[in-house]
């Protein structure tokens, strides 16, 4: 018998193992029944706006029973595959940011986005109506499965304190020659005191830089010519890549990419700390409001992005963005949606402060940028803030082409570094990146 | 005899669920996805048979081939120079040095560290403001490389880093051997005439080939799947340069979504390292003396 016994004890010692575990996932449930707490994942910093606008949505919606909690995902790869293990495991997240279109075609297709085709024509909540036949470019195969939010028009932040004592007007039109004089001529010091024209912010990721300065010419898809061929040979790309190289390795009007990449280099380290006349992209307003961490006294104003030449600026650099998703398999689709339609139509302006400029037409333009430039009058030029960010345009470049998508920015990245490191010309590296891309596309 | 096996059995049954269900099964699972396309994000159940595609469309991916030169050009230089250094050391400490024990564990505090901490203290000692270039600056070297920034010194950077972090593990372990040696063996050779360096060449080694075995095998292993590092350090980059085997798996996994790929990729360094494993086991016998 005694083997029995002691067989009883080991199973005794697994089930105590075990047990919490079980107990762990029914207490869960088991909260307050009234109320509907939503998890809602973005990955923008809470104190940069969501936060505030949840706690707005809270606060208004607290007598219909509707909850919501704010929690940050990093967008990056490691950040975007947490959140996608947990929309593929269960209901642990009931709405999310999508910031990209090729992932979004990935979790509409993977069943981790619900079709909301039912719920906009139940409520009349028609896309189109809020921002356009655009709208229309953000379906997966012609269906609604995200509500974008914003609006993702950019431009050259540029030090307007240095264009003045350099007597430079702000420009409104240029060609990437005009660009690379003006850096040329903003470029001044040696050393520790060096002042770099531009600053490209390239170790943080090279398709965006190549995106905005080709798809104004180009189009949406800067990378593709169709499903199965690559742009990188595109005399419009070729030109882009050679302006970036040009200006890091022969002008010396931007910190190279070695530079870059090596001191872990910032828009907020360089641009805000007076070390570049100008840099690639506003996604860092908040820091330039932010003066505890930042000091600076200069203003900054904004550009359009420079066109390969003139009359080539076919398109506006723009699009939509912050693509709010519906978990499908959540247990709160209903109160999930409420949010999405309150968010979408009011509920932007706490994350405008942050430097979100909303897409949908029921905001107030005028509101929108008393908002953007909230704590920060003294230090943005209103009038390029409104004209190069927040004013709408009615000729974006949307993308369409996702096909394996992460693979062709990541033979772009490769041959792109290469190439800025001075390993190979820009002619040799891109027709290397077209010979590498198609391959993979017509696989 | 049947019932003490049971009582036995019953004992290790927790560990053994753990085992297999966390362990066994995915590895079984992994292998029967390698002969697939499976998408991750298309949920289960949701592939095409494709035969053994996988495993033949890898040697014609350059990502692959660069990826696996550079672990093995990763691996070469790291092991032998991880376990010569770490011999010389702990000898040296054994016989020449006060203070051995805080030596020893100032040796080892790089290893049991966390390596996220340690490669990004790396990645400051690296810059252009940091120790190794500044020391070239001064000893008038003009244009000292870029390190994580030059696609032929970011992986050479790295590996430094690993042999530094490893060194005090296989010091630990070399040390616990050199107490055990015989001393008498010693005495006899010395008043046979022999000096400390031929000591060093004709005992020591002799002696401690059993544990320089043990550690060829595991830190050939660890340094064939070498993935933190990179990841923090580099991503495999610039360009490919810094792009090793686990590295790319990971990315074909979960950014390029190609989890059969990926699984497939899992065997053949799988098979690579049983094989690299076989290899020394049979190769012991002739320079192995226990």
């Amino acid at each position: 018998m005694k083997h029995f016994r002691i067989i009883a004890i080991a199973l005794l010692l697994l089930a105590i193992i075990t047990l919490p575990v079980v107990a762990g996932g029914a207490g869960e449930s088991a909260k307050d029944e009234d109320i509907v707490t939503l998890r809602f994942w973005g990955g923008v910093p809470p104190e940069a706006g969501p936060q505030a606008s949840v706690d707005l949505f809270n606060e208004q919606y607290a007598d219909k029973g509707i909850r919501v909690e704010y929690e940050r995902f990093v967008n990056d790869d490691t950040g975007n595959l947490k959140l996608e293990t947990n929309l593929l495991s269960g209901d642990g997240v009931d709405l999310y940011m999508t910031y990209t279109t090729d992932i979004l075609a990935k979790r509409a297709e993977g069943n981790m986005a619900l079709d909301l085709s039912e719920l906009i024509e139940r409520d009349g909540f028609d896309l189109t109506q809020y921002g356009g036949s655009l709208m229309e470019s953000y379906y997966i195969n012609g269906k609604p499965y995200c509500v974008p939010t914003k609006l993702d028009q950019y431009g050259i932040v540029l030090n307007k304190d240095m264009f003045d004592a350099a007597g430079i007007p702000i420009p409104t039109e240029w060609t990437f020659d005009e660009f690379r004089e003006v850096a040329k001529k903003l470029t001044h010091g040696e050393g520790q005191d060096k002042v770099y024209g531009m600053f490209w912010n390239s170790q943080q990721d090279l398709t965006y830089i190549l995106s905005y300065l080709v798809a104004q010419t180009n189009g949406g898809d800067p990378m593709y010519l169709s499903e199965t061929e690559s742009a990188f040979t595109d005399p419009v790309v070729l030109a882009a890549v050679e302006l970036i190289y040009n200006m890091m390795n022969v002008d010396g009007s931007s910190p190279t990419h070695a530079d870059s990449v090596t001191q872990k280099l910032s828009q907020e380290g360089v641009f805000l700390a007076g070390k570049s006349a100008m840099t690639i992209g506003p996604w860092m307003v908040r820091s330039i409001k932010d003066l505890d961490n930042y000091p600076h006294d200069f203003v900054t104003a904004f550009a359009p992005y420079p066109v390969y030449a003139e009359g080539q600026r076919n398109f506006t650099q723009g699009g939509y963005g912050d693509m709010l998703c519906i978990n499908p398999k959540s247990e709160h689709i209903e109160e999930a949606w409420e949010f999405i339609k309150w968010y979408a139509t009011e509920g932007m302006l706490p994350v405008v402060e942050g430097g979100r400029v909303p897409c949908f037409n029921t905001y107030d333009p005028a509101e929108v940028t008393a908002a953007f430039l909230k704590g920060g009058e003294e230090l943005l030029d209103s009038e390029t803030t409104m004209t190069v960010l927040i004013n709408p345009a009615d000729n974006y470049a949307a993308p369409s082409i996702t096909n394996h998508s992460a693979e062709i920015k990541r033979v772009f990245t490769e041959e792109m570094e290469t190439i800025l490191l001075g390993d190979e010309t820009p002619a040799e590296g891109m027709a290397k990146a077209k010979e590498r891309a198609d391959a993979i596309l017509q696989q | 005899m049947l019932k003490s096996n049971l009582t036995g059995y019953a004992f290790i049954l927790p560990n053994i669920i753990g085992v297999v269900l966390f362990t066994l099964v995915p590895m079984l699972y992994s292998l029967f996805v390698s002969f697939t396309d499976w998408d991750y994000t298309k949920g289960f159940g949701n592939y095409n048979f494709i035969g053994i595609k996988n495993f033949i469309d890898m040697w014609s991916d350059e990502w692959f081939t660069t990826s696996l030169l550079n672990t093995i050009f990763f691996s070469v230089v790291v092991v032998p120079a991880t376990i010569i250094l770490a011999l010389v050391i702990a000898v040296i400490i054994d016989r020449y040095c006060f203070a051995k024990l805080p030596i020893r564990l100032m040796m080892f505090m790089p290893y049991i560290s966390n390596v996220v901490a340690v490669a990004i203290v790396w990645v400051m000692m690296y810059s252009p403001w940091g120790p190794f270039t500044q020391l070239m600056e001064t000893f008038g070297w003009k244009e000292p490389p870029q390190w994580l920034g030059d696609p032929t010194w970011a992986l050479p950077a790295i590996m430094l880093m690993t042999i530094w972090s490893n060194v005090g593990y296989a010091i630990m372990i070399y040390t616990s051997s050199i107490q055990g040696l015989p001393k008498d063996a010693y005495e006899a050779a010395e008043i046979d005439g022999a000096n400390a360096l031929q000591q060093f060449r004709y005992l020591t080694i002799n002696f401690l080939s059993p544990t320089t075995f043990f550690l060829v095998i595991t830190t050939f292993i660890t340094s064939f799947q070498v993935f933190a590092p990179i990841q923090i350090m580099t991503r495999g980059g610039p360009g490919s340069s810094s792009n090793v085997l686990v590295y790319y798996i990971y990315t074909s996994a979960f950014s390029f979504y190609k989890m059969g790929y990926a699984s497939a990729m899992s065997w053949i360094l799988f098979i690579i390292l049983f094989a690299i494993t076989m290899v020394q086991w049979h190769g012991q016998k002739k320079w192995v003396s226990y």
